[in-house]
């Protein structure tokens, strides 16, 4: 038996209240049996646990006490078990300057009742990690997700039953100051999509005017929380997600780490691996007139159309084919005049007022040199003012 | 074999009382990985051991001290009878410090072969690079040189070494990891103080040891031929692989030769923008291909010493400092050496007026165009030929521009206010070039637009 430490312990005394109304405190331990840690909610942590009153024809105290403990008392339930009838909790008082209750219990016989007593406790909860592993060839990942329980509540819980807000609950122990990290979910073949993002208010346009540096150009690994993927049950949580690569010689390098966030079912999420140097955007603005200007009477300009084109050159120095999300924003009333990919007809999705989505298929580098594409878009933007 | 290499690991027969610890084997290392990058402070390593594990409950303990591990990233994989051994948990106890319990079940007993990989940080490499050119500068010779440097707190002896070129998205320092007090922090606590940072120095008779060790080594290799690099790629990155094992102790570092080619056919490139400073700007460029001997993979990032050969006894003469950024494949180097002044370039404003004036209502000028007669000297001052890029920005989109004799073929619009005249100079020669720059002005500018919508 492990020797308990003075400062955490959650007192429950049984006074027998005779006639007169004197508070004495009787240190009792009435023993804990099921302890549950309910950590459904990631605001609060609830804590249940069961115990044994042995109570007395009349009216009992029983006083509830917690020393370096963090307890919100305004969260302190106590639900009687065997006789819901017979045994009536009248009132709880709060002693001055003490972090106690005081329970009185009016009980028509005498009992070993069990009650539960709930509460809200402070310091212990729980966080979710991700570890992954991409296979060589960037098509699917090996996805194990782990559950780590902290426990800084002044509590220890030598067997208590965990409850997540989704799957079977498990029996843990946990001491204070103990941080245990369990395995909880694997999902060994999860479909990914490589996606490579060039955001033309992010990323700087023009690679020749920085002094030797190189643009890196973001790439994610795109996640569906689906059946599809051997998930789709539950809303994984968010959390920190490493991600290793398959090396194809035994052994993984590590690609780098994002952060998701909660993923309900059906949906996807969209993790950050790291830069790619050998996709080159360059983008320039070739043309950014004032047309059809109205004067006020002043002979100042008060309204204005543009006659805009942007240029962007796309090179692929990978020895593999990509697709590049490529984002521009044109802000305002605007009309597209012309858009083309290599002096054809370019698509793209409009996803708001003033964001424009590219897919442009890059193929592979070949011996001749990089693979390039070329976008223009020819725009007015509309009654503009100065 | 010294046995205070940390991290240490412990089996713990674990029998009726959690308490009493019996210690049961101290397993060396069989094997070491190391993949070090260089865009972050991280290393990961991979340690194969052998375990000797009972059937039933097993503890295996792992301590870190004085290193700087990051214990969130601690991981163990069985290599053998993974289906029969069950790795439950890992817990970090209560008041200990840089420990964690690893709790196993296994349904088999006897020797299991396991890995344990984590990431760290103190391990760097960076890549160097010397260039030689020849004395005629038409060729160069480059030479890659990768430089492991080990401030880990711990010596990895015999580790094979993998070095990643790439930019891997990190969102916390693995230093600051390592010397949290508690692993995952506490809740409530989303960033944990991180205590005074350093590692502890190691014993002097354990570095004295691990010198001996070094230069023995490094003897040994010298006699054989030099180490080979082995380079692929992944996912975006890429991996190079020193031949064999390395031996690298703590406070360290290691200088490895990482490719040598001779006989690049390099430009002589000169810049001048008068923007970026009145001064002409000397680069060496050339090709990451095939025609230009390399090409077989990107060149990582790093600083650069040029050099060339000044007569037949291979004497040298110091050229200038430079630096590579990545270079993919099949892109071009610009390797920039700075500042030069034996090329000239000097623009000289030859002419100027004003024409096309408007007037408003009230008798203000609404608009004018302005027109300037540039000439740009250049001049090669070298005994070789030379190639010369000049910029010129007009600050205004509103322009037209006439070039005179041989300026038109050199000419070239960049962007909406930037054109470009690249041109090659013959040894100690001189051209100048001569251009009309018309610029308009208020009400001038919409007549210019007007006139160009159809461009």
């Amino acid at each position: 038996m492990r020797t308990k430490r003075i400062l955490t312990c959650l007192l429950v005394a049984v006074v027998l209240v005779p006639a007169a109304q004197a508070r004495t405190k009787l240190v009792a331990l009435p023993e804990r049996d099921a302890t549950i840690i309910r950590l459904d909610n990631p605001n609060a942590t609830l804590i249940e646990e069961e115990r044994i009153l042995t109570l007395q024809k009349g009216l009992n105290k029983v006083d509830f006490s917690w020393k370096a403990v963090s307890i919100d008392p305004d969260s302190i339930r106590l639900t009687v078990l065997d006789h819901p009838e017979e045994v009536k909790l009248l009132n709880v008082s709060y002693p001055p300057g003490e972090p106690a209750l005081v329970w009185e219990i009016a009980s028509d016989g005498d009992y070993a009742e069990t009650v539960r007593i709930s509460y809200l406790l402070s310091n212990i909860d729980r966080l979710v990690t991700y570890k992954a592993i991409a296979d060589k060839e960037e098509t699917q990942l090996d996805l194990k997700s782990y559950l780590v329980l902290r426990n800084f509540s002044g509590e220890d819980f030598d067997k208590a039953r965990v409850l997540l807000d989704y799957g079977d609950s498990f029996e843990q122990g946990i001491d204070h100051e103990e941080t245990k990290r369990m395995l909880f979910l694997k999902a060994p073949e999860v479909p990914i999509t490589k996606i490579w993002t060039w955001d033309a208010a992010a990323l700087p346009w023009d690679p020749e005017k920085l002094e030797n540096q190189n643009i890196g150009i973001p790439v994610s690994y795109r996640i569906m929380n689906d059946t599809d993927s051997g998930l789709g049950e539950f809303a994984l949580s968010g959390g920190k997600a490493r991600l290793f690569q398959d090396d194809g010689s035994e052994s993984t390098i590590f690609l780098g780490e994002d952060h998701t966030a909660l993923v309900p079912v059906g949906q996807k999420t969209e993790l950050y691996i790291g830069d790619s140097r050998d996709i080159v955007v360059t983008q320039r603005k070739m043309k950014d007139d004032k047309v059809d200007p109205i004067k006020n009477k002043k002979g100042h300009v008060i309204l204005y159309n543009t006659d805009e084109l942007i240029t962007a050159k796309i090179e692929n120095f990978k020895d593999k084919p990509a697709t590049l999300t490529m984002i521009q924003h044109i802000g305002g009333q605007w009309e597209m005049k012309k858009c083309t990919l290599d002096g054809k007809k370019a698509t793209y999705t409009r996803k708001d007022a003033s964001t424009l989505e590219f897919e442009i298929e890059l193929p592979a580098r070949t011996d001749n040199g990089p693979a390039e594409r070329n976008l223009e878009m020819r725009y007015s933007r509309i009654n503009a003012r100065p | 074999m010294r046995n205070l290499i940390f991290p240490t690991i412990l089996i713990l027969c674990v029998a009726v009382s959690i308490a009493k610890v019996d210690l049961v084997t101290l397993p060396a290392k069989d094997m070491t990985q190391l993949t070090i990058y260089n865009s972050a402070d991280l290393t990961l390593v991979r340690d194969a051991r052998s375990l000797t594990l009972k059937e039933g409950a097993n503890k295996l303990q792992f301590s870190w001290a004085n290193t700087l591990i990051d214990p969130t990233s601690l991981s163990m994989l069985p290599k053998a009878h993974a289906d029969k051994i069950d790795i439950a948990d890992l817990t970090f106890p209560p008041r200990v410090q840089n420990l964690g319990l690893w709790n196993i079940e296994s349904g088999i007993g006897g020797k299991v072969p396991i890995e344990i990989t984590y990431l760290t940080s103190g391990l760097s490499w960076r890549a160097f690079y010397m260039g030689t050119l020849t004395e005629d500068e038409k060729t160069m010779r480059l030479q890659g040189y990768v430089r492991v440097t080990n401030n880990s707190g711990e010596d990895y002896e015999n580790a094979q070494t993998r070095l990643i070129v790439g930019k891997v998205n990190v969102l916390d320092r693995i230093a600051e990891l390592a010397q949290r007090q508690y692993p995952y922090g506490r809740p409530g606590e989303p960033v944990p103080m991180p205590k005074a940072a350093g590692v502890p120095v190691r014993r002097a008779r354990m570095l004295k040891e691990a010198k001996s060790e070094l230069i023995m080594v490094d003897s040994l290799e010298t006699a054989l031929k030099a180490k080979e690099i082995k380079k692929e790629g992944l996912s975006e990155y890429f991996l190079y692989t020193i031949e064999g094992t390395e031996t690298i102790p703590h406070t360290w570092s290691k200088r490895l030769p990482s490719f040598d080619t001779d006989e690049i056919p390099v430009v002589n490139l000169y810049k001048f923008e008068e923007e970026r400073g009145r001064v002409v700007r000397r680069y060496l460029s050339f090709t990451n291909d095939q025609e230009h001997e390399l090409g077989e993979t990107p060149i990582p990032g790093g600083g650069m010493k040029v050099y060339r050969t000044v007569d037949d006894d291979q004497h040298l003469s110091y050229e200038g400092t430079s630096s590579f950024k990545y270079i993919p494949v099949g892109e071009e180097v610009e390797l920039n050496l700075g500042a030069v002044s034996d090329v000239i370039v000097e623009p000289k404003l030859m002419d100027e007026k004003t024409d096309n004036y408007r007037f408003g209502r009230k008798g203000n000028i609404d608009g004018w165009d302005q027109i300037r007669t540039f000439q740009l000297e250049v001049k090669n001052t070298r005994d070789l030929p030379v190639k010369i890029e000049i910029k010129r920005n007009f600050g205004t989109n509103a322009w037209d521009i006439k070039n005179v004799g041989k300026a038109k073929k050199y000419y070239e619009k960049v962007d909406l206010d930037t054109v470009k005249y690249t041109l090659t100079l013959e040894p100690e020669s001189e051209q100048t070039l001569e251009y009309i720059l018309t610029t308009y002005h208020g009400v001038r500018a919409e007549d210019w637009t007007k006139a160009h919508r159809d461009d």
